[in-house]
């Protein structure tokens, strides 16, 4: 067969047109990682201020929340350097602070975020995973140390909790500062992020709980999997009585995060033209679909109504929920990247 | 207000998806309520020890049916509108047995894996995991296996159809089959599965006793009954025609479509018409337009013809064309459109384009790419050439300069014509 011969004949050349679509997945994993972490330093922050001496088996908040968290972190600001065009420069961030740029404060408050997690995570670090200690008895140190300080202990967890909150709202106002961008420029997007961080968090650490209970209905493989690795790190056996509170606390996040989300289209819908074409683009325009059947569908009414089942003792704590917040979370940061960058004001002139 | 509401118009292509979502969660309950999210419920199936796989689906299907033939009887339901999946015959029956082998290792079939993932177990959440790689991994292999996925192409087919048998004799047949099976699938769950008959059953209460299912039952009977009686559901010879509404079409010339349309589709390789030549095969065979088909006046039937496509209709006369449109109509054909000019329209302003005065450089050379394209030439005036119909000289080997209208043409002819058109499920 010849071989095809095909010219350009114009405007196909990249970058000849202006390109508008400038944010890829890399944001909208980071902003989902940003949100997750979130989430899980204020309920770990919570947690280890509300846990008694007594109750040290309840770890899944303090210690797996900020190691997950920590792996998250890492993960979200690996493709937050993927995106950027000139790699090499990110440390000029941290040469200064400019109270008027959401990255600069994001920049920051990343920064702050490590140790703040890491100080969470190493609170009751030996009691979760007495292999570690056993070979590293330095982590045993630093853990007495923090527990012998009660003050310490509710300086970690407050500071776990504010990095937590300005996190998740950061993840939101970096969007919502864009002017250009009608769909994102609101200010409610910094608490829906927010919260939607704190559900993706609970019902991650939901998930975890889950996985690390036992079950007659999994297949083998997946128990002995799960309990090789138990026996590996030797980890103390969780704690099944924090699944119920998770799971209702993601039910109160999720109903708050749909209300934000009705109020975000509300004022859309209700303001200029530019930002009613903006609020249409999820309203029959073409990430309706997308965004009601991921989003509001499976990412909040149906872990909703599962949970609800689930505290009502009306059907078992499975994995499905978990999921389906995860999943609905991630789709969020996607929908509303992408449909944000086709939103601009150029468009309510050409009508 | 008339069904199918798609086709209709009442809603478009997102909220569709939004409406397939909430339909998708009430199928996935009413599997879930009825034990199919459980695999050893599934596999006791093929164990013929719990027929309730084949119960429920058959009671699916009846009701379905007969639901579908009633309402379209009474006028409700357009059937012509719901679309029906084309048959590949041998493709289609690989697929099949690959799907019965997933079924077999992972002891789900795609929807019940659904189910099962949506209540949280994890064999089903691995299945629906698997799933989505493979639908990856076939719409990567996809354009290199064409050639298979096309083959033995029977069109968009029914049974009645494809044995010329009355549709109300076949719904009455399906109905009598549903009950037997129900019948024999008691028996079956008795023989290989211990299970005692429910002393409650419809098989078991005595014989003049009305229960619901009994009802049920007589009720599914009288309905097939009914479409025995009734023929055809499709709206065939009964239809009435807006005479307003054809006389505006007609008169606004919504009824025609340009040539410069049909290349356009051509070019890019469309596949949601149906182009017709009109003419005798003998000029068919001199040239026709890529990718028409040839039907003569006097073979025109309605069974050659889908009935969910766009169809342009074209002739060298244009009266007969506007006949064929009409008897179409008759026929319930809901889209159908005139080649504007015909074949003469095509060779005018496709083939052979004249500059007219006020046409602007950049337009006139689309329509010259395009003319080229096809085997034509443009012209500068209209007097250079004869207004006799010639066939065009032999399309230019390999089009070296690609429009943004035509992306990939092939190398040496005329794509359309070539190989065959590309007819995707829903």
């Amino acid at each position: 067969m010849m071989p095809l011969t095909e010219l350009t004949v114009s405007r196909h050349n990249p970058l000849v047109d202006p390109s508008l679509h400038i944010w890829g997945w890399q944001i909208a994993v980071y902003l989902f990682l940003g949100g997750l972490v979130a989430g899980l330093m204020i309920i770990a922050g919570v947690r280890l201020i509300a846990i008694r001496p007594s109750q040290r088996e309840a770890l899944v908040c303090c210690t797996i929340g900020p190691i997950v968290g920590l792996t998250g972190l890492s993960l979200g600001m690996f493709t937050l350097f993927l995106d950027l065009s000139h790699k090499l420069h990110v440390w000029r961030l941290y040469t200064t602070f400019q109270i008027t740029s959401p990255m600069s404060w994001g920049s920051w408050i990343l920064l702050l975020v490590y140790p703040a997690l890491v100080a969470n995570g190493l609170a009751h670090l030996p009691e979760a995973i007495p292999a570690l200690a056993r070979r590293f008895p330095v982590i045993v140190t630093w853990s007495d140390f923090i527990l012998a300080r009660e003050w310490l202990v509710v300086a970690i967890g407050l500071s776990n909790m504010l990095v937590g909150i300005a996190l998740g709202i950061y993840t939101g106002i970096l969007l919502g500062t864009f002017g250009a961008r009608p769909l994102w420029n609101s200010a409610i997007l910094g608490p829906l992020f927010l919260l939607s961080g704190l559900s993706i968090a609970a019902a991650t650490l939901h998930g975890i709980l889950i996985i690390h209970t036992p079950d007659d209905e999994r297949p083998t493989f997946a128990d002995f999997l799960l309990s090789s690795l138990t026996k590996l790190i030797e980890a103390h056996p969780l704690d099944p009585k924090v699944g119920p509170v998770l799971a209702g606390a993601d039910n109160s996040f999720l109903t708050i995060e749909a209300a934000l989300l009705i109020l975000f289209l509300i004022g859309n819908t209700t303001s200029t033209s530019v930002h009613q074409q903006a609020a249409s683009l999820l309203l029959g325009g073409p990430y309706t679909a997308i965004f009601w059947v991921f989003v509001i569908g499976m990412g909040i009414v149906i872990p909703l109504i599962l949970q609800s089942l689930e505290l009502a003792n009306r059907i078992r704590h499975t994995l499905a929920p978990s999921i389906f917040v995860i999943l609905g979370g991630l789709a969020l940061r996607f929908v509303l990247v992408y449909a944000g960058q086709q939103s601009h004001w150029l468009e309510a002139l050409n009508r | 207000m008339n069904a199918p509401f798609y086709s209709f118009g009442l809603f478009g292509d997102q909220a569709s998806l939004v409406v397939a979502f909430i339909i998708g969660i009430g199928f996935g309950f009413f599997l879930e309520r009825a034990g199919f999210g459980v695999s050893p419920n599934l596999a006791a199936q093929f164990y013929l020890r719990d027929m309730r796989v084949l119960k429920v689906m058959f009671t699916a299907i009846i009701t379905a049916m007969t639901g579908l033939y009633l309402l379209s009887r009474i006028g409700f339901v357009d059937l012509s509108q719901v679309y029906l999946v084309p048959t590949f015959l041998v493709p289609q029956i690989v697929g099949g047995l690959l799907l019965g082998i997933g079924f077999v290792i992972g002891g789900y079939c795609p929807g019940t894996s659904c189910v099962s993932a949506a209540t949280g177990r994890v064999d089903g959440i691995v299945y629906v995991a698997g799933m989505f790689a493979g639908v990856m991994v076939y719409a990567e292999a996809y354009p290199h296996m064409l050639g298979f996925v096309h083959m033995t192409s029977m069109g968009q087919i029914t049974l009645a159809r494809l044995w010329d048998l009355p549709y109300g004799l076949l719904v009455f047949a399906v109905v009598l089959m549903a009950l037997g099976a129900f019948v024999v699938a008691e028996w079956t769950e008795k023989k290989f599965g211990g299970m005692e008959p429910d002393p409650k059953g419809w098989l078991s209460v005595r014989p003049w006793r009305v229960t619901p299912v009994r009802v049920l039952v007589l009720g599914l009977l009288a309905a097939g009954f009914v479409a025995l009686a009734a023929g055809s559901p499709y709206r065939g010879n009964h239809v009435t025609i807006d005479t307003k509404d054809l006389a505006l079409r007609a008169g606004t010339g919504a009824d025609t479509i340009q040539p410069t349309d049909i290349a356009d589709w051509i070019v890019q390789d469309r596949n949601d018409y149906t182009l017709v030549d009109l003419r005798a095969a003998k000029d068919f065979d001199a040239y026709h337009i890529p990718g028409a088909q040839n039907l003569p006046m006097t073979s025109l039937s309605a069974n050659s013809l889908a009935r969910n496509q766009k169809i342009v209709l074209y002739s060298s006369d244009s009266t007969q064309a506007a006949k064929a449109l009409f008897l179409l109509e008759t026929q319930g054909f809901k889209s159908v459109y005139l080649l504007n000019g015909g074949i003469q329209g095509w060779h005018d302003t496709v083939l052979f384009p004249v500059k007219s005065p006020g046409m602007d450089a950049a337009a006139f050379e689309k329509l010259a790419l395009v003319a080229k394209y096809f085997g034509g030439a443009p012209r500068e005036t209209s007097a250079s050439t004869s207004a006799a119909l010639a066939a065009p000289m032999a399309p230019t080997p390999a089009p070296t300069v690609a429009a943004p209208v035509m992306p990939a043409a092939p190398a040496g002819g005329i794509p359309a014509a070539q190989h065959k058109k590309k007819r995707e499920g829903c």
